[in-house]
């Protein structure tokens, strides 16, 4: 309907500049010179026309499918792009259309109904859940996929590096000046580390990846907890001095790292695995330096019983239930992301259509797309038992 | 019968011109309301603080948010002079080449590549920027300065990256040097022909001359620095692609900052899950909002004057 | 003798950089056309015919470059005829005080920051509907296209000869026939090519498409009150993204972008005489 209503106008619109063209061949007020040349610019607007309309008659349109939004969270960008492509190979009717923006982005847009699936790492807070309640509609929250945060870095020819807890607190909060401070190299013996000065990358966003590594940080360094605490977005104390960059969404801090040397970040294990970064090996609570690896992130998973509330009453969640987690193979920084979806109470947020396909894809999701085959590397599935709990809250969705 | 005559003085042409001439007053006054209603939280919470004060405290819990937004305006400033002093040259010497000294085809072909500079899109100043500038300029200018001049106050911190002030600046530079040239260029061809035969005549040369005519047009280089000062101010993608957005007010060139445009793409975004940080980023609007207003008047102001005392 | 040399070397030292400073000044286009055209052709060539009508999933950036058309189309229609008006009327009233606040508008807004814009529409737009649209782009770049628009028109129709005028008032046409039957189309080739450069310009703009547009790249757009792509935004959101794909879709999307640009405004360029953006 859309597309004759403006092929019409368009007409209208070109019928118009002629009957104007006309007009002015009976003025004969233009020098020829400046005529020859408008013809130029006249066959030029002619084309465009042209192009315009060959455009929108001989392009494909979205007709017949349902299109999904889904914004958020980049934490779990590269599974949710294998899912929604995956997903879309056997149900052509339905587009799932993907939007980074970070956790923060993800809850807000999902407040205004922006977007029809929210992502966010961090639990929600019972502020912003009573902000959603307060919609008129009830939320849903539960976890989709499990990853890690790792520390990647960019330093050129060093392929391995150990980070205690102490050190690592050191590096982010400042006092850690260079990378040959002997605090690095105790924990790097045999390493040769360059006197360069270390540059922290973090995110610009409010962004969930940030409020799981400062929860960590704030876990395992008083200074950090005290001065800076923990947040999705947190008062770099890196800026301050020079040595702070900031990057728009995981992607954008991996970009800045791999262009700037000497620098550090913190991001999702997927990214480090696409994009091959480096990354620290991190003392766990036993002590030990481990990779972070499907195993070590599996181990880590395995050691806690997971305490997941209901789908409808998700601010209870607790952010830090898998963090540093005991066992000498354990990984120390995993976490669920979770997503966020309106039970749809009297057809507030989603179509009859939109509230079918949300409610097949999250079964998908969280049924055949945690089989291995359909989960990409710096992932780990759920434990059936979490699952089940996603799955409880899409089979309450209301389809108006 | 009077009022049948005003009503008669308001013809049809008004009947079909005001309405549209009053929507865009109302459009801009709303804009202005807009602004100022949803800063007004902001003020009544920090005060002045929210201008001159650095800090981002971004808390789910209400009590603990706070906001200053001193980097991003000292950013934003910063930039814009760099921005300046990489433009003004450039523009002056280009207004000069154009109006006096350069063939009349090549004339042509600069001042078309002026335009396309002056109508490309952003974002491919940005994707350039990002890409290419910033590598560059960290290569070939801030190391070399650094190790040269670091003697400097300014230079003596070593460039952690080429995300800076400094590239901010040089793209800035790039971008509005169109825009300050047309200014400068269409006061400089206006100096009639007798002025420049008078100072040949008296047997000055080619840049003797020259420097009495850029006399003249002083006062429009003010006003095309004023208002190519505004454009660099406003910009966004370009600058925030390249700033490297961190909040740190410093003198340092070469280090990174933020910009208020690029404060407000990058948190308005997110800044609805936190109780206060909207009222913020709109105050942050509201600043732009009036240097820009301030500085274009201000430039126009100048021109105006210019251009009725010099009646050439 | 010595005095002569000093001027003589001053002379030419100042022709030397006045050359070289202008050619630096034009250095940076013809840099940034090569690098889109070396870092685009690339991708535009693999991926073939794909990358123009594909959708994002495919390889391809159709839905985006039919969002900057649907977005430049709809921007024009709701702003032009509004800053047309405006444009008539500021050249028409040029001394009364409400004529010369107009001019000074027009030039305010011309130089207004456009993220300025963009928060705006979100405000006042995008809330209320309760979805990013298309309409809500448009209506955000139809107000950046507005001043330019009407500052043209009022300077293509300024360059009328005042005869024109007196002639047609001297058989008694009424002033809005004189205006917009005669003056208005001796000066229809300024007015049209000025229109058509600010639709370029504008068509280019990211910052005020941030809050309101949304995005769309894995379907067709169908309907106005929907989420729509569009080039710049698209490149945008790649470049900040880390992988080689990604940048280097981002330069073939550019490519693109700047296809377009070049190819719609030269020719418009080069029919008038000066431009103002």
């Amino acid at each position: 309907m859309f597309l004759y209503s403006s092929i019409v106008l368009l007409c209208a619109y070109i019928f118009y500049v002629e009957k104007i063209y006309i007009y002015d061949v009976n003025c004969e007020v233009e020098v020829k010179l400046m005529r020859t040349s408008w013809k130029v610019s006249r066959v030029a607007f002619a084309l465009l026309i042209v192009v315009f309309i060959a455009a929108i008659f001989m392009w494909p349109h979205g007709a017949g499918a349902t299109t999904i939004r889904t914004t958020g969270a980049t934490f779990p960008q590269y599974q949710i792009q294998k899912w929604i492509t995956e997903y879309q190979k056997n149900h052509t009717d339905v587009k799932i259309e993907y939007e980074g923006g970070g956790s923060g982005h993800g809850q807000e847009t999902f407040l205004q109904g922006l977007t029809q699936i929210g992502r966010s790492d961090p639990p929600v807070t019972l502020d912003v859940w009573n902000r959603f309640i307060s919609t008129g509609d009830q939320p849903f929250q539960f976890p989709e996929i499990v990853g890690a945060v790792v520390v990647s870095y960019n330093l050129p020819g060093i392929s391995h590096l150990n980070l205690s807890q102490d050190t690592l607190g050191g590096i982010f909060i400042g006092s850690i000046e260079y990378w040959d401070n002997y605090r690095i190299a105790r924990d790097n013996p045999g390493i040769h580390l360059p006197h360069q000065k270390i540059i922290v990358v973090h995110r610009s966003d409010a962004s969930g990846t940030t409020d799981i590594f400062t929860t960590y940080l704030s876990l395992i360094n008083r200074t950090w907890a005290k001065e800076v605490g923990s947040g999705k977005t947190v008062n770099w104390p890196t800026d301050k001095i020079g040595r702070g960059l900031a990057g728009n969404g995981n992607p954008g801090v991996v970009a800045i790292l791999k262009q700037t040397k000497y620098s550090i970040c913190y991001t999702e294990l997927s990214y480090a695995i696409n994009e091959k970064l480096s990354t620290a090996a991190l003392e766990n609570r036993d002590g030990n330096f481990v990779e972070p690896t499907e195993k070590t992130i599996r181990a880590a998973v395995s050691k806690v019983s997971s305490d997941i509330p209901p789908p409808n009453e998700g601010y209870r969640e607790n952010i830090s239930q898998l963090l540093n987690a005991p066992g000498n193979e354990s990984y120390p920084i995993v976490a669920f992301t979770h997503l966020l979806v309106w039970k749809n109470i009297n057809g507030k947020h989603y179509t009859k259509e939109e509230a079918i396909a949300i409610k097949e894809f999250l079964k998908w999701i969280l049924t055949d797309g945690q089989k291995p085959e359909n989960l990409t590397p710096g992932y780990v599935g759920l434990p059936r038992n979490v699952a089940e709990i996603g799955l409880k809250a899409a089979s309450q969705i209301e389809v108006p | 019968m009077r009022t049948l005559k005003k009503f008669a003085k308001f013809d049809r042409f008004d009947f079909l011109t005001y309405p549209a001439v009053l929507f865009v007053f109302l459009l801009f006054t709303w804009m202005l309301v807009v602004y100022v209603t949803n800063s007004i939280p902001a003020f009544q919470r920090e005060g002045w603080n929210v201008y001159f004060t650095n800090v981002w405290n971004a808390s789910e819990c209400p009590d603990k948010e706070y906001y200053g937004i001193l980097a991003a305006i000292w950013g934003s400033l910063y930039t814009s002079i760099i921005a300046l002093l990489v433009a003004l040259p450039l523009s002056i010497s280009y207004s000069i080449f154009v109006v006096d000294y350069a063939p009349k085809r090549l004339r042509g072909i600069l001042e078309i590549t002026s335009d396309i500079m002056a109508g490309l899109p952003t974002i491919i100043y940005g994707i350039w920027g990002a890409f290419f500038l910033v590598p560059f300029l960290k290569e070939w200018v801030m190391m070399p300065v650094y190790d040269y001049l670091s003697f400097i106050p300014i230079f003596s911190q070593k460039p952690v990256s080429g995300f800076s002030f400094f590239s901010a600046g040089v793209l800035l530079g790039i971008m509005i040097t169109p825009f300050v040239s047309a200014v400068v260029r269409e006061a400089y061809a206006t100096i009639p022909h007798t002025y420049r035969e008078a100072a040949y005549s008296l047997g000055l040369t080619r840049y003797e001359a020259t420097k009495i005519l850029v006399g003249y047009v002083k006062p429009a280089m003010i006003s095309g620095t004023i208002l190519g000062f505004g454009r660099a101010i406003g910009e966004t993608v370009a600058v925030s692609l390249v700033v490297g957005n961190a909040f740190n007010v410093s003198a340092d060139p070469f280090s990174p900052g933020y910009t208020i445009s690029s404060l407000i793409a990058t948190q308005y975004g997110n800044s609805f899950i936190y109780t206060h940080m909207t009222s913020v980023l709109y105050a942050a609007g509201l600043f732009l909002f009036l240097v820009g207003l301030v500085i274009t008047l201000l430039g126009m102001y100048v021109l105006r004057r210019w251009k009725k005392n010099v009646s050439i | 003798m010595y005095q002569f040399d000093m001027r003589r070397i001053k002379e030419y030292s100042f022709l030397g950089v006045i050359c070289i400073l202008s050619f630096l000044m034009i250095f940076p286009l013809f840099h940034i056309i090569f690098t889109v055209f070396a870092d685009g052709i690339g991708t535009l060539v693999s991926t073939g015919p794909v990358f123009i009508t594909g959708t994002l999933d495919e390889g391809g950036i159709g839905p985006a470059i039919l969002g900057t058309i649907i977005l430049a189309f709809f921007a024009s229609l709701i702003g032009i005829p509004i800053a047309f008006a405006v444009g008539v009327y500021a050249y028409e009233y040029p001394h009364s005080v409400i004529g010369k606040a107009t001019t000074a508008l027009l030039e305010i807004t011309q130089e207004f920051p456009t993220i300025l814009v963009g928060l705006f529409v979100t405000q006042i737009l995008v809330l209320p509907m309760g979805t990013y649209s298309a309409i809500a782009g448009a209506f955000a770049l139809a107000i950046i296209l507005m001043p330019y628009v009407a500052v043209y028109t009022k300077e293509a129709m300024s360059q009328i000869p005042f005869t024109f005028r007196e002639a047609a008032f001297s058989i008694g046409v009424p002033k809005v026939k004189t205006v917009f039957l005669i003056i208005a189309p001796i000066a229809k080739r300024g007015i049209l090519t000025g229109l058509l450069i600010s639709v370029a310009k504008v068509a280019g703009e990211t910052a005020p498409l941030l809050f309101t547009a949304g995005g769309l790249y894995q379907t067709y757009p169908d309907s106005l009150t929907q989420p729509v792509g569009a080039i710049p935004l698209l490149i945008y959101t790649l470049v900040q993204s880390p992988s080689p794909a990604d940048h280097a879709m981002a330069w073939g999307a550019s490519l693109v972008l700047l296809l377009i640009f070049l190819a719609a405004f030269i020719p418009l360029r080069l029919s008038i005489k000066e431009v103002r953006l």
